[in-house]
């Protein structure tokens, strides 16, 4: 395993009639992008809040790198980049006049190329001259991450990066985010919009009412289910995939129809390969065999999380 | 760093000059204008009935008085908004996750957002020094009163901050009442012997032009005291103003860094109360030089009443309390912050709470207060005991009231405890004095948390010693039983947290 970049122990974050986070340990190495879930109050604001220095936690630790952030936060301020759920920009700026701002702040070498750069990089050269107050939703949170791109920093704290990016937005969101994990850097990125983070994660934590449920790599959390929705398509009509699937053990709320079916499977993975495996020899044609829903769902699913809003 | 690197300076900057400062540079213009047109005009239809400099000095004191209102005013206004505007809107957060240090963050927001402001005053006073030179006046009395408007301005700029870090809005209002509060009473009490005199450099500037013609008022032509000692009205200012700006620069500095603390450490309210406080008898001393009893036992065998120098200690008082009350407020820990100490390092007990609150320094606020007190009677105390009795503890109450009122809104009503607050206090201090106005009777005004010590301090010869005594049990009761309210509220909350 890398070197671990972000090591969270037992953070706890109290708030006056509630413990917003409670005894959360997290540690992510070079490479990987995290999707941090939970409904809506699990704490995973705070949490990120927690972990750029802007929200004080009761106990607990987190280090960057190797550095302290309650020792040592000055030494932090450039290997993490945070970017809050919200647009804070200057509106009587321009786009290109608010990154220099920053550029300034983290003394950004090469100063004009970089801001270039990172415009680029969000899809915003065309709006370097307007005015922030006048760039949609979308573009302000473009704009803010690409002032947190800006230093180059090692560990980025993404809270909903993309709740107001469309559609295109949202794959570029997903390519940028796939070249940093390709850089190295470590990416926690909270959302309660699943979708939003299947594709690009490869590490999840699931959090409720502060806690988290469930962490680790997504092909790990997968290996771990117990249940999953599956979905099975076959070619020709008349085939005894439907008499398969009823008499096979470990199905629940079976839905067959003459060309496909779906089904809950409880069980370990490979008895889920045994049944493939008993279908096709005993004839059937399966030309569609996948999990409804994508992986995270699935996990966030059987999580014992609640309420995905 | 240099502040033009600074890019909170530079953007801010930027800002105020996208919002345009040519249109702001010409009225300022235009208005300094009219005053010198109006100027030359006089001296031409004037000048055998009034002299000059006496026509120079009115034409320059509107100058100045409209320079106080764009830079304390408008200036002040500019920077508190700014920087609550940028709390609210995250920007302040984003800007202290960046490398810069807490010191250029808190400059950028002290010196660029007032910038368009200062471009006025410079105009005026510009202006101004043309009115000064064609009066024939010195030069030194722009050089000073300019001098003076400047470093007030920055002073203010720092409370300015103060405020908008505290304060999301309602800046102009507080700022407004402090003007209203202590220009007035400065002036009626005598400017000379008023520490807000100073602070607010309205002695100095007064001085500078009544030391031009000194028959014309004597108020305004006497250099100041200290402890005797005659210094000039500038210096105290400058003292003064760079004293508590360094402390309020420190405590900026410090916020900023470190956001989750108190806004000012226990020495540094020390450190401002005394300086403020002991400055205010420092500039009374020679009225009595100690022998508070002795001079009015002699002013009332003369049946002298009507000397203003009665009005000093209750305005002093007054002061005391004012101050005290906001440095108690400022300091006082959030109980959440305690709370989380508590959980952090484990303690359960009062003790633990009543040391981090703000109770140890009211009791030590008081004892300064009371030291100060003491200053002006040490030498006649047999005869001014009731005075300096009544005067102290009635400090020490109101500190303690305002303490664990504070704290009790706070558990007990969380979000709205300012309206609480102001409400327990309205009903403690205001409300006893409108049943005395109503029934026109001093007895009910008298149980105001407030009256007690300015009664006693009044030096008014049918105080009724019993009455007061009476009261101050009153409020020490009441004291008793808002520490009873305290400790369970804190009691209930160290429960919650160790669940």
């Amino acid at each position: 395993m890398a070197e671990p970049l972000l090591v969270i122990e037992h953070l706890r974050v109290d708030f006056p009639d509630v413990v917003a986070v409670n005894d959360l340990s997290l540690t992510l190495a070079a490479g990987d992008v995290c999707g941090l879930i939970g409904p809506n109050g699990a704490g995973k604001t705070t949490t990120i809040r927690a972990l750029s220095g802007l929200q004080e936690f009761t106990r607990g630790s987190v280090r960057v790198a190797g550095h302290d952030l309650t020792r040592e936060p000055d030494e932090l301020k450039r290997r993490l980049g945070f970017m809050p759920d919200f647009c804070p920009t200057y509106d009587r700026l321009t786009a290109w006049e608010f990154l220099e701002h920053f550029a300034r702040a983290f003394s950004v070498p090469d100063r004009d190329r970089r801001i270039d750069e990172c415009l680029q990089l969000t899809w915003l050269t065309d709006k370097r001259n307007a005015l922030c107050g006048q760039l949609s939703r979308g573009m302000k949170q473009r704009l803010v991450l690409a002032k947190t791109l800006l230093p180059d920093p090692q560990v980025l704290l993404l809270d909903e990066p993309a709740s107001g990016l469309d559609p295109l937005g949202r794959i570029e969101l997903r390519k940028i985010l796939l070249q940093l994990h390709d850089a190295g850097k470590v990416v926690l990125i909270s959302s309660h919009i699943l979708s939003e983070l299947s594709g690009f994660c490869n590490q999840a934590a699931i959090m409720e009412r502060g806690k988290l449920v469930q962490s680790g790599s997504i092909a790990d959390l997968g290996r771990q289910m117990k249940r999953r929705r599956m979905a099975v398509k076959w070619r020709a009509e008349g085939s005894p995939a439907a008499n398969i699937l009823t008499a096979a053990a470990g199905l629940k709320n079976l839905a067959a129809n003459a060309l496909d079916a779906t089904f809950d499977f409880e069980g370990e993975a490979n008895a889920l390969d045994e049944l493939l495996k008993t279908l096709v020899l005993q004839g059937v044609r399966v030309c569609e065999w996948r999990a409804v829903g994508d992986d995270l769902e699935q996990i966030f699913l059987q999580s014992g999380a609640k309420e995905l809003m | 760093m240099n502040l033009l690197e600074n890019p909170i300076f530079l953007t801010h900057k930027r800002l105020v000059h996208r919002t345009g400062v040519l249109a702001p540079l010409i009225i300022a213009g235009l208005i300094g204008l009219v005053f010198l047109l109006g100027l030359m005009e006089s001296q031409r239809w004037a000048a055998n009935v009034t002299p000059h400099e006496t026509l120079g000095k009115g034409f320059y004191g509107w100058i100045v008085g409209l320079e106080i209102v764009i830079l304390f005013l408008g200036g002040f206004n500019r920077i508190a908004q700014t920087l609550a505007e940028d709390q609210k809107a995250g920007l302040w957060d984003s800007n202290r996750l960046t490398p810069l240090k807490p010191a250029d963050i808190v400059a950028g927001y002290w010196l660029a957002p007032a910038l368009r402001e200062f471009y006025m005053a410079a105009v005026l006073a510009g202006i101004g020094l043309i009115i000064v030179l064609s009066s024939g006046l010195p030069f030194t009395l722009w050089l000073g009163t300019q001098f003076l408007i400047l470093t007030t301005a920055l002073f203010f700029g720092l409370v300015a901050l103060l405020l908008g870090m505290t304060f999301q809005r309602s800046h102009t209002g507080i700022i407004l009442l402090v003007f209203f509060l202590f220009g007035p009473i400065s002036l009626s009490a005598g400017p000379g012997r008023m520490m807000t005199s100073y602070l607010l450099p309205i002695y100095g500037i007064g001085q500078m032009f009544g030391a031009i013609n000194p028959d014309s008022n004597s108020d305004w032509s006497e250099p100041g005291t200290f402890f005797g000692l005659r210094v000039p009205p500038l210096l105290i200012t400058l003292a003064l103003q760079s004293i508590v700006s360094l402390f309020l620069w420190r405590a900026l500095v410090r916020k900023t860094a470190h956001p989750f603390q108190t806004l000012l450490l226990r020495w540094e309210v020390i450190a401002i109360f005394a300086t403020l406080v002991l400055t205010q008898h420092a500039l009374l001393w020679d009225v009595w030089s100690g022998k508070l009893a002795t001079v009015w036992e002699a002013a009332r065998l003369k049946q002298n009443y009507s000397d203003r120098s009665s009005f000093f200690l209750p305005y002093t008082q007054g002061l005391t309390l004012f101050i005290g009350a906001a440095l108690l407020a400022f300091a006082s820990p959030q109980p959440e912050q305690i709370r989380v100490d508590a959980m952090r390092l484990g303690f359960r007990n009062l003790g633990g709470v009543f040391s981090r609150s703000a109770l140890p320094l009211a009791l030590l606020l008081t004892g300064i207060a009371t030291a100060g007190l003491f200053s002006q009677m040490m030498f006649s105390l047999a005869g001014s005991l009731n005075v300096f009795l009544v005067a102290s503890v009635n400090l020490l109450e109101v500190f303690l009231t305002g303490v664990l009122l504070l704290d009790f809104c706070r558990l007990r009503h969380q979000r709205r405890a300012v309206g609480f607050l102001v409400l327990w206090l309205f009903a403690l201090s205001i409300i006893p004095l409108l049943l005395g106005a109503i029934f026109t009777s001093t007895i009910p005004a008298t149980f105001s948390l407030l009256a007690p010590g300015f009664i006693a301090l009044g030096n008014q010869t049918d105080t009724d010693w019993p009455l007061l005594y009476k009261v101050l049990v009153a409020h020490g009761v009441i004291d008793v039983l808002l520490f009873l309210g305290w400790r369970q509220q804190w009691h209930q909350l160290l429960n919650r947290a160790a669940s």
